[in-house]
């Protein structure tokens, strides 16, 4: 009998260190359904004996390969970064509802990334960037602790370069550091928005959620045009085990990506 | 209470007979008594059997969902993973209104969406054997509503002084019985008696929650910032009882058990409890319910609110199970009844 737990192998292609805590790898799995997949989504990621964990998709869709970039903090995702090329790696997904395009269409887009935030916000990039022409003026802000924790910077010229304008900050400077010094919602008033015709999209650390929608509120930008994409605790993917729960929502199903006037009246959502 | 006709009569003998034949084809469990408490076990002889009590310690749901299941097994240097799905036949005796109403709704839940293989292959090889119950202090099914099972049983027995009224409520059960035990009309006497019975159980109710059921859902949207969370969770141990006793709480932890020999292992499933305080803790260490107040009141949300939509049902079945086993003594009804007098003063 089949289960959806059975997970289904890949193979490690290239596995790169790209921070002091986060290593990206490229995975070509067994079965090549596993490369339809929305940004926004993720996959539950494992090998025998560390279990699995949410793992959110970095590659644009339509991609021969699938991205994961994973930091490490505790066995599983330390047990990862010790993959090289040729090693397997297990997955399960894609899982939940990922950003609709075609929703975002005709629109002005503000990312707004804090932290690993970005590795799901760049699957979205890509894709966005993919088809620039559909979409209107892109600017992404994107912060990070240091100038040491940005991720992907050696690919933001090239995203500068197809349309987008790109706003770096970190919290902490350091001597070579040139851009701006503070968190995102610091670059968020320097944003030229227009209203009606913007919509904003939130990846990051739990705490950046409240600050960065009350700088997009002062915008102009109301629950209608604001996504957020939640990170929950989980255990199945399959909307059973009740660990990413929110209200009556199952995360891992029903989001993680939802635009804010969907968690209306949910206390525990941001 | 029903007609007389959707009733027959099964005499102590042939109730013996059932079992005794159910025990030659199936694994049986029923509720007998373990240290002094009624709760379910296996059974090797129906006189072990102890019907009518008041409700079992721990629910049923570990014969469908058990505390700790293996859902693949693994080899290391292989890297293989191979289903296990594991059931056998059985037949659970003495399941009450409360707890039948709770496995339909358990049934509900492992159906949806992505069906659980291991849950349903072990329901669909079970024969439900319901049985009247006797409340205690703590027992509220009559206010939800629950207090009587009309279907998700196979046979349902009501204990008269001698003998059972019986209902069947599938072919399986009809077949069993047909297989198994010799069934007559219920006499006028009989059945007078069973009605007496069911109207002393009905007045035998002590807790009851303030509002009809149908409100619920609504009176717990409006008390997400209510006082009652903040005094209970001052209480709260975080001790994870409320959700090993509840019948609907379903939710479960994933992870790997390495063998010795650090070449094999298994994926397992364990019961997870969302009063415990790692529950909603991401790896990095935010915890996105820090407060045990935070944890009931998504706990009590659970039951009368959160699945409501989902289900079209309450969560809780009012067993009371939760509240007897509460070291601090939080009450479901009492809480429940607070925020009803809360949302009536507002």
């Amino acid at each position: 009998m089949e289960t959806p737990y059975q997970p289904i192998a890949g193979t490690v292609e290239r596995s790169i260190r790209v921070s002091e805590k986060e290593r990206l790898f490229s995975v070509i799995p067994s079965d090549p359904t596993l490369l339809k997949y929305r940004p926004g989504q993720f996959y539950m990621v494992g090998l025998p004996g560390y279990g699995e964990a949410p793992i959110s998709i970095t590659s644009g869709p339509g991609e021969a390969l699938i991205e994961l970039c994973v930091r490490a903090v505790g066995n599983l995702t330390n047990a990862l970064h010790s993959l090289r090329k040729g090693d397997k790696i297990w997955l399960r997904g894609p899982f939940g509802r990922g950003f609709d395009l075609e929703e975002l269409e005709g629109k002005d887009l503000v990312f707004v990334a804090g932290g690993i935030g970005i590795v799901p916000m760049r699957s979205l990039l890509k894709a966005v960037l993919g088809r620039r022409e559909k979409f209107g003026r892109l600017t992404l802000i994107y912060g990070s602790r240091s100038p040491d924790e940005l991720l992907f910077s050696e690919e933001m010229d090239g995203w500068r370069a197809a349309g987008m304008d790109v706003k770096l900050t970190v919290d902490r400077a350091e001597p070579l550091w040139k851009g701006n010094v503070g968190v995102v919602t610091t670059l968020i008033p320097k944003v030229e928005v227009a209203q009606k015709n913007t919509v904003g999209v939130i990846i990051g650390p739990p705490v950046m959620y409240r600050f960065v929608i009350l700088s997009l509120n002062a915008k102009g930008l109301g629950p209608e045009d604001i996504f957020v994409s939640l990170e929950r605790r989980m255990k199945c993917g399959l909307g059973k085990c009740g660990h990413c729960q929110i209200n009556s929502l199952y995360i891992c199903q029903c989001g993680p990506v939802f635009r804010m006037s969907e968690l209306k009246g949910m206390v525990e959502a941001i | 209470m029903g007609n007389v006709n959707d009733f027959k009569f099964l005499s102590e003998r042939g109730f013996q007979g059932l079992v005794k034949g159910l025990l030659k084809e199936l694994k049986v469990y029923g509720t007998i008594v373990k240290d002094g408490f009624p709760a379910f076990g296996e059974i090797s002889a129906p006189e072990e059997l102890v019907l009518s009590s008041t409700p079992t310690h721990l629910s049923a749901k570990e014969f469908f969902f058990p505390q700790r299941e293996v859902l693949l097994k693994f080899n290391i240097k292989t890297a293989a993973f191979s289903p296990v799905i594991e059931s056998v036949d059985q037949a659970i005796i003495g399941m009450h209104p409360c707890d039948i109403r709770a496995l339909s709704l358990m049934d509900r839940v492992f159906a949806a969406g992505t069906p659980d293989p291991n849950y349903l292959s072990r329901r669909s090889k079970t024969l439900i054997i319901g049985s009247d119950c006797m409340p205690d202090d703590y027992c509220f099914c009559k206010s939800l509503g629950n207090s009587e099972a009309e279907s998700g049983f196979d046979i349902f027995l009501h204990a008269l002084g001698k003998g059972f009224l019986v209902r069947t409520g599938s072919d399986k059960g009809r077949a069993a019985l047909l297989k198994y035990a010799k069934l007559r009309a219920p006499s006028t006497k009989e059945f007078r008696e069973f009605q007496g019975l069911c109207l002393k159980r009905d007045s035998s109710f002590k807790a009851k929650v303030d509002a009809p059921p149908a409100e619920l859902p609504s009176i717990y949207a409006k008390s997400d910032e209510s006082k009652v969370w903040q005094k209970i969770g001052a209480i709260c141990t975080g001790c994870g009882s409320c959700n090993n006793v509840c019948p609907t709480c379903y939710c479960f932890d994933v992870k790997d058990e390495v063998k010795a020999s650090l070449a094999e292992g298994e994926r397992v499933r364990n019961w997870d409890g969302c009063t415990l305080e790692d529950f909603a803790k991401v790896a990095g260490g935010h915890n996105f319910r820090k407060t045990r107040a935070e944890r009931l009141r998504h706990r009590f949300n659970r039951k009368f609110r959160y699945l409501s939509s989902t289900f079209d049902s309450l969560f809780c079945v009012g067993c009371g199970r939760c509240s007897r086993a509460c070291l601090v003594k939080i009450n479901i009804v009492e809480v429940t009844n607070e925020l009803v007098s809360e949302c009536h003063n507002k």
